[in-house]
């Protein structure tokens, strides 16, 4: 990503809070006081930043499963449903083995959350690849079909056979550590950051990076070049369901203890989001993030103290989109024209 | 001598990172052909773009008829006469060409509606005029580009032009297209209508022009009459410092070893079934076989289907010791070839990638380039380092991203890593098409220096006198078929150009 566009995705975040304010101020109530209490929501004392590390990690995976995805031109609409397969298979894995060390129990938890996620995506990638079927309509009703698979599986076998549908509790030795007690942020966090390292790594410095760009950015040269271009499309999107499941399992593993039906309110499209507004470059993908995540974080602090709802943060996340799509807006252009001298 | 009509002076166009013009000026008589020639990326599309309105200039002067402007609008460019025909035609393609015509300057009826037999009337009047022969109810989708840019020359004088500025028109014509666009011109001069040709072809100004002028690195170099000027002469002054176009062949010798040996190829094209009908021909070790053709009969399929871009319905391909035919791009290249692909944007490049990265499109499955799955960031800069020194592409930095190359330096990137792989057979497809002189002098010197060290090329091209410079032998196709087998001493354009279009040689 050059300089100018970095500029403008600084303008977008300024222009969007200041659209922020001007409703906070139609609303009736201070801007300055608004903003001020939502960045303390976000930022102030251990549990308000607990609460924003704890939704930056699945908002992280999220995001960088779907550039990924889009780095071999698959729109993955799909990661919200990679996150229910992994976390339940977490959650199997993690409540049906015991008497295993701690962190081999989490990597095998981790697997097979990552293994579950990217057999998923693994189905509208080949769909696209090799007969040309629309990866948004499929993604987009794979999620359905995902969610209800948990559904069943909480509601039946994986019962925990309590009132609530959840599964059985996870074997201690598959937790991960709270890290900012008395907030939920885990050591998932380390998981996730690790994973962001890995994944540029794979993408920009490896050789499977390499076909998987060239065939995300110009089909014709890979077949030219002799990448093949229908598998490599694969396991991208393989790759990028892994991160989706591993989302999930990091959801399971270090939030609940335990698979609860329908937990996630839409984690995956928020991390879609962000990975739109940073035009799917993996350095932008964890500041976009962790700016949403703030954001999500601190409109609780500002409802509590201001009453201003939350959902106003939702707003301007939209504004962001908008302002993010239509760039063109801050290219101004010099000079007069048209003016005989 | 008559007043100019259209003076440009001082003309400064900065662009991000770039100053695309600096100094440029031009003048335009009422009813000459003026050229305006110059490398790739030398600012000449820049400054007609500038006249007609697209681009403000940073500094200078327009004068059109005696009235001075800092800058022009499209709109203000129009009402003063000024057309442009760009290099890709702007047509609405599923509106018919009479609509596309009068699209925006609709003469109209009451209750609003287009008066379309009084436009056809009008568009008539140029169609006789200037002998602009377009079939005006089809759509656009359903003509052919030299119809369409017909249509384009027309849409411009529909609008009321009488300066006409022309983008590179013939890059995308076939020669008799070429032709036929030179006579409609100098009826239109001949009228009083005056011409900007915007061109990189020297023999198209030698032909058409009066004047003609040079620039050069964004600068103006000179502006000369055609009457006392030449070829070499305006391409030193293009480049800089004398070209040799025609690569002295160091006689490579005997020809060695047949490598690739294509067997009655029968081959489908995306519209028709069996484009190439029974193809034969051998390829040796150390010659240059040189396929000459009027675009589209057969060309290309015949080139992708030996790269195992395109299915092959019968016949063999044999390279080496296998055979390739039906085989996947890696496969075939595995096997010992290397190609330059005819569309350097489609295929040829990944405009989203840096030059290095482009660079190493083959190598990069290789050590030093990679160890195992991981990519030697190191390695891949020496790498390109070398290649870009070896082949002068410029800007020279491996990390510069190759959307900002020029046509030439991104051809150069091309073949940098096609001819780095030293396969034993090198299919160039069009090597040098739409590349500044320079560019192509430097290209052509590698393919030579190719064939010296032994590999066997198959040179595609649509340019006679680039096929005559540099092959050993010339196969000639038409209509899918190889019509005719010569050795280069005997061939000239004149026999050449029989077979191209279907004749028999004595």
């Amino acid at each position: 990503m050059n300089k100018s566009s970095t500029l403008s995705t600084l303008v977008t975040v300024v222009v969007s809070l200041l659209f922020g304010a001007v409703v906070v101020a139609l609303l009736g109530h201070s801007p300055a006081e608004a903003y001020r209490e939502l960045f303390r929501g976000a930022f102030w004392g251990r549990f308000n930043f607990g609460g924003t590390l704890e939704r930056f990690v699945p908002l992280l995976l999220t995001a960088l499963a779907f550039a990924v995805s889009s780095k071999v031109a698959v729109f993955n609409v799909g990661v919200e449903g990679e996150l229910y397969l992994g976390a339940i298979a977490a959650a199997w894995v993690g409540a049906a083995l015991t008497g295993v060390a701690a962190p081999i129990h989490i990597g095998l938890c981790l697997m097979a959350a990552m293994a579950v996620g990217g057999a998923w995506a693994a189905i509208p990638g080949a769909l696209k690849a090799y007969w040309r079927v629309n990866e948004v309509c499929v993604t987009i009703l794979a999620n359905y079909v995902a969610i209800y698979i948990t559904s069943y599986l909480v509601g039946y076998p994986l019962s925990a056979g309590t009132g609530v549908p959840q599964t059985a509790a996870l074997a201690a030795t598959a937790r991960l550590a709270r890290i900012l007690p008395p907030s939920r942020a885990n050591s998932g966090l380390f998981i996730a950051l690790a994973a962001l390292l890995v994944t540029w790594w794979i993408v920009h410095r490896s050789t499977w990076g390499y076909k998987m760009r060239a065939v995300g950015e110009n089909a014709g040269y890979a077949e030219h070049v002799g990448i093949r271009s229908r598998v490599t499309m694969v396991w991208g999107m393989v790759f990028s369901g892994a991160l989706g499941g591993m989302a999930g399992a990091i959801e399971v593993m270090g939030l609940y203890g335990y698979f609860l039906d329908g937990f996630s309110p839409g984690i995956a499209f928020d991390g879609m989001l962000a990975a739109l507004i940073a035009r799917n470059d993996i350095r932008l993908v964890p500041l976009l993030a962790f700016f949403l995540a703030a954001l999500k974080a601190g409109s609780l602090g500002m409802e509590r103290f201001t009453g201003i709802p939350k959902s106003l943060v939702d707003a301007i996340i939209a504004m962001f989109i908008l302002l993010a799509a239509m760039e063109g807006l801050f290219l101004f252009r010099r000079g007069a024209r048209g003016k005989e001298a | 001598m008559s007043q100019p009509i259209v003076v440009m002076e001082a003309i400064v166009k900065d662009f991000p990172n770039v100053r695309a013009v600096d100094g440029g000026r031009f003048d335009l008589r009422a009813g000459e052909v003026h050229s305006l020639i110059g490398e790739n990326g030398a600012g000449k599309s820049t400054m007609m773009k500038t006249l007609y309105g697209l681009y403000a200039p940073e500094e200078g002067r327009i004068v059109v008829r005696g009235r001075s402007f800092e800058a022009l609008t499209p709109a203000g460019a129009i009402s003063l006469g000024i057309g442009m025909v760009h290099q890709e035609f702007m047509l609405v393609r599923e509106l018919t060409v009479l609509e596309n015509i009068i699209l925006g300057f609709e003469p109209r009826k009451s209750g609003g509606r287009i008066d379309f037999a009084e436009a056809e009337g009008r568009v008539r009047r140029f169609i006789d005029d200037y002998g602009l022969h377009i079939q005006l109810h089809k759509k656009v989708n359903a003509i052919s580009v030299g119809e369409a840019q017909r249509v384009e020359i027309i849409k411009a004088l529909y609008r009321g032009a009488e300066i006409l500025i022309l983008d590179e028109p013939t890059a995308v014509l076939t020669p008799q297209e070429a032709s036929r666009l030179f006579e409609i011109l100098k009826t239109l001069t001949a009228s009083g209508k005056s011409v900007v040709f915007i061109t990189h072809k020297l023999r198209e100004v030698m032909a058409l022009s009066d004047r003609v002028t040079v620039m050069r690195q964004g600068r103006h170099v000179a502006t000369v009459d055609v009457s006392a000027t030449s070829i070499p002469d305006l391409a030193r002054l293009m480049v800089g410092r004398d070209v040799f176009l025609g690569v002295s062949r160091a006689d490579g010798g005997a020809a060695g070893d047949v490598v690739l040996s294509v067997e009655d190829v029968f081959v489908p094209s995306d519209k028709e079934l069996s484009k190439l009908r029974g193809v034969s021909f051998e390829l040796r070790r150390g010659e240059i076989l040189g396929l000459a053709g009027i675009d589209g009969n057969g060309q290309s399929e015949l080139v992708e289907a030996i790269a195992g871009l395109r299915p092959v319905e019968g016949g063999r391909i044999r390279l080496g010791q296998g055979e390739i035919q039906n085989r996947s791009p890696l496969e075939v290249r595995a096997a010992g070839l290397a190609h330059i692909p005819e569309d350097r944007n489609a295929r040829g490049l990944n405009r989203a990638m840096s030059i290095e990265e482009n660079l190493a499109g083959m190598a990069f499955r290789r050590a030093p380039l990679s160890r195992g799955p991981l990519l030697v960031v190191g390695a891949l800069r020496r790498f390109a380092r070398r290649l870009i020194e070896t082949f002068d592409i410029r800007p020279a930095r491996p990390e510069a991203p190759a959307a900002h190359l020029s046509g030439g330096n991104a051809q150069k990137v091309v073949v940098a890593r096609e001819v780095d792989e030293e396969a034993q057979v090198l299919l160039a497809a069009q090597p040098t098409r739409g590349v500044d002189v320079g560019s192509i002098e430097n290209i052509r010197r590698e393919l030579v220096r190719a064939r010296d060290r032994g590999t066997a090329i198959l040179l595609v091209s649509a340019d006679l006198e680039e096929i005559l410079s540099l092959s050993d032998r010339i196969a000639v196709m038409y209509e899918g078929q190889i019509t005719g087998l010569l050795d280069a001493e005997g061939a000239d354009e004149e026999s050449l150009g029989l077979l191209m279009t279907g004749g028999a040689l004595p």
